[in-house]
């Protein structure tokens, strides 16, 4: 095989697929290391940013991608809604409790979708779409906006947790919370403003998978797991991390077809997370141990 | 007759609550007492139900099988089967701390799952096992049922007992140090990797089991069985609203569960009938939802741990 | 257990012997479909074929003695739990005299060995294809109106010689549908002389099959064969193989033969694509069903709407026929459908419960095929390749 076959058919989808796992992974990994439980309704809300993003674009006619910051800034209310009402009275027990609450919403919110939307798979933009070809790559206009609207987005939150006051106090909550209620940060404004990016990339993940493929009601639960496999393989906490981490997913996913037979590519994320854990497990960029 | 039809379905929910029991029991033996969040029911599950349908099952072309076995002793072998796959997976993945060992355990899970789906020679593949012997199956349908129902009970009451004696005997005392304390444990020169170990294999043996009186009970085993939702969050939902900690609490999360399930159906088939297929999404909807109450009124679950001695259990917890 | 849990279980117990209270007028089956789980996208339009068989019976009389046909709708999740539990259901609780599905064979391998066939009850599944199906020991209980994957995996194999096809590769989903084709479809077109260049299986629900379909176009095919659901993850591979250019032609079975790749593809961009599906033999069977199906606001090129309509249609003769007798229903079954007696399509049952009451052989002829029902109560499939034609399926030729 030459190399620019290894690239358009392998290495490109499986970094387009990375891109969404990325997205999806940074909101896990950031719900992981401040609020500190594994937030499994993740799938499911981005599901619903991608059908708020089809409700949008079938009422107003568009783009897909216009319709983005719409859906991003509704799930980012929702997700604050989901945690006013149903997470943050269990926010002082144990965090198992709020892990299976979290099962519970991802079961509502799929049925909301289910009801509304209905079941049948939908697209963005009916016929399809062929990549066109630079210096022998094959790439659609899709896949060049999904990977650059990602690193735009991720710079972005990197910019805010950065410099600006609210990233610092997010930071700060993440390293060391009881240091940071002692030092006066306010830790009911840190939650909230964790949800509205968490569930701000949710759709985005959800929007761009929708892009590049179908919808489906089922879409989100479905790309839980691997999401949840980026955002430890990079390190619980760190946003570079969950990016790196969803990466190297998506070519894992992609290239596990030269080696394994192709009912195992599923497995693939596995396989990694695992032996990443037992060699490295503080993740590719020492994250945190929970 | 309607009452009757009534007692029929209350003797399947039985049935069921008690294979679910069981595997709730051997989640609190390793959450509950022992601290480890094994996120990989499902696989346990379909090790057991696999093993005994293997050993069990009618001889088929091209895969193993065909040994044609008494059901027990192919519960034996599903109990065999999944500690002896629990302790490789034990021996790597303990090391992780609870949200780790939970992804970790995930995964093994899909892995198995994958493989149960992919090797035809072993499993059957993707078609499944069929034709298993169900103890007392000749029977008519309600009596076979109360026959199961009785199968289920004894050896339900068997392992409650069991893990019951040994929560209360200085094995469940130690547990509870590692769960709570870890480092004063070590300290006093508890085993701590070895005590982690045992409660799961001993966790993983029970699901092996209920997975094996799953497959019997339905004559056959397909890997549709296995999926996550249903053979793995499904069972911590179980004992997170029973109370993790208590076995009476996880046998009664296991019943909560069902009821809440069945019950769902019934208050959404109230629905007009043009929203026959809707009213199934709602039902979701609502089972979610009660999920949501309970752990609103009732966070510790139905029935809490026991507070033995000082009340620090959950204090120290993740 | 403290007072406000019992209160609350004895609360539900309640809510539980009020629904159940008797509705004596009426007579039951159940249609237990995957209406939640992996299917979601493919179980509506599956029970609507069915409540319009039964709203048909309905509207021309009812059933016996003018009693209304109720469809009960149960959830069977599309595994053994939720199969199982809706079953059990479905025959104690709403005293069903025969049931529609379970959609998804793990489901109904499961209902049937612990639920309908210790009860007595028939069971006619439209769409659990497994061979394991076949080999039960049912009592001859347990039929099914979709044929066996077996047959359809040989008869496509052989129609595809025949039309010229020598070198194909094949990707399938990898449940029990997907290897039940993909397995006699290989084997019977290796016979052929053919050569499979690419066999391969996928996992659902992925956002990505470009690798999977590298691989499978490296063998060298230009057509490449999806065994998988036309709005599910087969959509998926159709997209990203069209966009790709991997194949020139693409070959479905009957799960393909849904309308969300026209649809969402579009119809311009699927002028090589031809999906096998089961249909009516010699008669307008499938077109009367089309045009009711349409009527009632359905959409006749669903995946496996044809088959569901067709069980609940023959239950409803076979329910009339043996007088409302549970027991009776698996014989009368069999009575009303093996290829003597009068012909009856689908929707004339006004005429079919005349000469069931005149007690005149009648044979009903479905949209799915003819029906008749061999041993082990599986029926002979007939099938045809069809091509996109406007935004509708549209036959191409017969397949033998």
């Amino acid at each position: 095989m030459d190399m620019l076959e290894l690239l358009n058919f392998y290495i490109i989808p499986g970094l387009v697929l990375g891109s969404i796992y990325a997205l999806g992974a940074v909101g896990i990994t950031l719900a992981f290391a401040i609020l500190r439980y594994a937030h499994l309704a993740h799938g499911d809300l981005a599901t619903l940013g991608a059908f708020i993003a089809l409700a949008i674009v079938q009422a107003s006619g568009m783009p897909p991608l216009a319709a983005l910051p719409f859906a991003m800034i509704a799930t980012a209310v929702v997700a604050v809604g989901i945690d006013k009402g149903f997470y943050e009275h269990l926010r002082e027990k144990p965090k198992i409790i709020t892990v299976m609450a979290s099962l519970g919403i991802a079961l509502m919110v799929r049925a909301v979708v289910q009801v509304v939307w209905g079941v049948d798979a939908e697209s963005y933009v009916r016929g399809i779409v062929r990549p066109e070809t630079y210096w022998g790559l094959r790439i659609k206009d899709r896949e060049i906006w999904t990977v650059v609207f990602m690193i735009v987005l991720v710079a972005a939150l990197q910019i805010f947790l950065a410099r600006s006051k609210w990233g610092k106090a997010m930071r700060a909550m993440s390293d060391n919370p009881s240091l940071a209620l002692l030092s006066g940060i306010d830790n009911r404004k840190v939650v909230v403003l964790t949800w509205i990016i968490a569930g701000g990339l949710c759709a985005a993940a959800g929007v761009f998978l929708g892009i590049n493929t179908e919808l489906k009601s089922m879409m989100g639960w479905q790309m839980l797991l691997p999401m949840f496999a980026a955002a430890i393989l990079g390190g619980v906490g760190r946003v570079e991390g969950a990016v790196l981490g969803g990466l190297i997913v998506g070519v894992a996913e992609e290239l596990s077809v030269l080696v394994l037979p192709s009912e195992y590519k599923a497995a693939m994320a596995f396989a990694i997370l695992l032996f990443m854990l037992l060699v490295r497990p503080t993740g590719l960029l020492r994250g945190k141990v929970l | 007759m309607e009452l009757i039809g009534l007692a029929n379905y209350a003797l399947f929910m039985g049935i069921f609550i008690g294979i679910y029991a069981l595997l709730a029991l051997g989640l609190n033996i390793q959450w509950g007492f022992a601290g480890l969040f094994n996120a990989g029911i499902a696989g346990f599950f379909a090790v057991g139900a696999y093993a005994s349908a293997i050993v069990t099952g009618p001889a088929a072309e091209g895969r193993l099988g065909g040994f044609d076995m008494p059901f027990f002793v192919g519960w034996l072998m599903a109990m065999v089967a999944a500690a002896l796959i629990a302790w490789p997976i034990g021996k790597i993945c303990l090391r992780f701390r609870s949200d780790y060992l939970a992804i970790a355990s995930i995964g093994v899970a899909e892995i198995i799952r994958l493989v149960v789906k992919s090797e035809p020679a072993l499993t059957n593949g993707a078609r499944g096992i069929t034709s298993l012997p169900r103890p007392f199956g000749d029977l008519p349908y309600v009596q076979s049922q109360m026959a199961y129902l009785a199968i289920v009970a004894i050896v339900l009451l068997g392992a409650y007992s069991l893990v019951e004696r040994q929560f209360n005997a200085p094995w469940g005392r130690m547990m509870r140090a590692i769960r709570d304390n870890e480092l004063a444990a070590r300290a006093m020169g508890k085993n701590i990797e070895r005590r982690r170990l045992e409660a799961f294999i001993f966790g993983s043996a029970l699901m092996g089991l209920g997975g094996a009186l799953f497959a019997h009970f339905n004559r056959s085993i397909t890997p549709e069985a296995i999926d996550p939702m249903v053979a793995t969050f499904l069972v911590w939902i179980m004992l997170i609203l029973g109370g993790s900690g208590n076995n009476r609490g996880a046998i009664l999360g296991a019943a909560m569960v069902w009821i809440i399930w069945s019950m769902s159906e019934i208050a959404t088939d109230q629905l007009p009938a043009e929203y026959a297929v809707k009213a199934k999404y709602i039902r979701l909807f609502l089972i979610g939802l009660m999920l949501q109450l309970v752990l609103r009124f009732r966070p510790e679950g139905l029935l809490p741990e026991p507070q033995r001695g000082k009340a620090v259990a959950d204090s120290n917890r993740e | 257990m403290n007072s406000k849990a019992l209160a609350l279980v004895g609360g539900l117990m309640a809510a539980t012997a009020l629904a159940a209270a008797p509705a004596k007028a009426d007579v039951k089956i159940g249609l237990l479909g995957g209406v939640s789980g992996p299917i979601a996208a493919m179980a509506p339009s599956m029970v609507e074929a069915a409540q319009l068989a039964i709203s048909q019976v309905n509207a021309q009389g009812g059933i016996l003695d003018g009693e209304q046909l109720v469809g009960v709708v149960g959830d069977s999740a599309c595994n053994p739990q939720g199969g199982t539990d809706a079953a059990t259901k479905a025959v104690n609780i709403e005293g069903v005299t025969a049931i529609v599905g379970p959609h998804c064979s793990g489901a109904v391998l499961a209902a049937a060995g612990s639920v309908t066939i210790p009860a007595g009850v028939v069971l006619v599944t439209p769409s659990g294809t497994s061979p394991e199906i076949t080999g039960l020991d049912d009592n001859d209980t347990v039929f099914r109106t979709v044929p066996s994957d077996d047959y359809q995996g040989r008869a496509l194999a052989r129609t595809l010689k025949e039309q010229g096809y020598d070198k194909v590769a094949v990707a399938y989903i990898n449940n029990d549908y997907g290897t039940g084709l993909a397995n006699s479809f290989k084997s019977e077109f290796e016979a052929q002389g053919g050569e499979i260049a690419g066999y391969a299986a996928h996992e659902e629900g992925k956002a990505s099959y470009r690798s999977n379909l590298a691989e499978l176009s490296s063998g060298g095919a230009e057509t490449l064969v999806i065994f998988d659901y036309g709005d599910g993850t087969g959509l998926t591979l159709l997209r990203q193989a069209l966009e790709n250019g991997f194949f020139t032609n693409f070959i479905g079975g009957d799960g393909m033969k849904s309308d969300a790749p026209i649809k969402e593809l579009g119809a311009e961009n699927l002028t090589t694509f031809f999906a096998s599906s089961p249909v009516g033999e010699k008669s307008d069977a499938l077109d009367t069903f089309n045009e009711a199906f349409k009527g009632a606001g359905g959409d006749p090129d669903a995946i496996f709407v044809t088959t569901s309509y067709d069980a609940a249609f023959l239950l409803a003769l076979a329910v009339e026929k043996a007088g409302g007798d549970k027991a009776g229903v698996a014989a009368a079954l069999r009575e009303v459908s093996n290829g003597e007696g009068e012909a009856i399509l689908p929707g004339e049952w006004e005429k079919a419960k005349k000469l069931i009451a005149d007690g005149t052989a009648i044979d009903y002829k479905g949209a799915a095929g003819d029906q008749n029902f061999d041993e082990a109560g599986d029926v002979p499939g007939t099938y045809a390749l069809f091509k996109v034609e406007g935004d509708a399926f549209a036959v191409v030729s017969e397949m033998k």
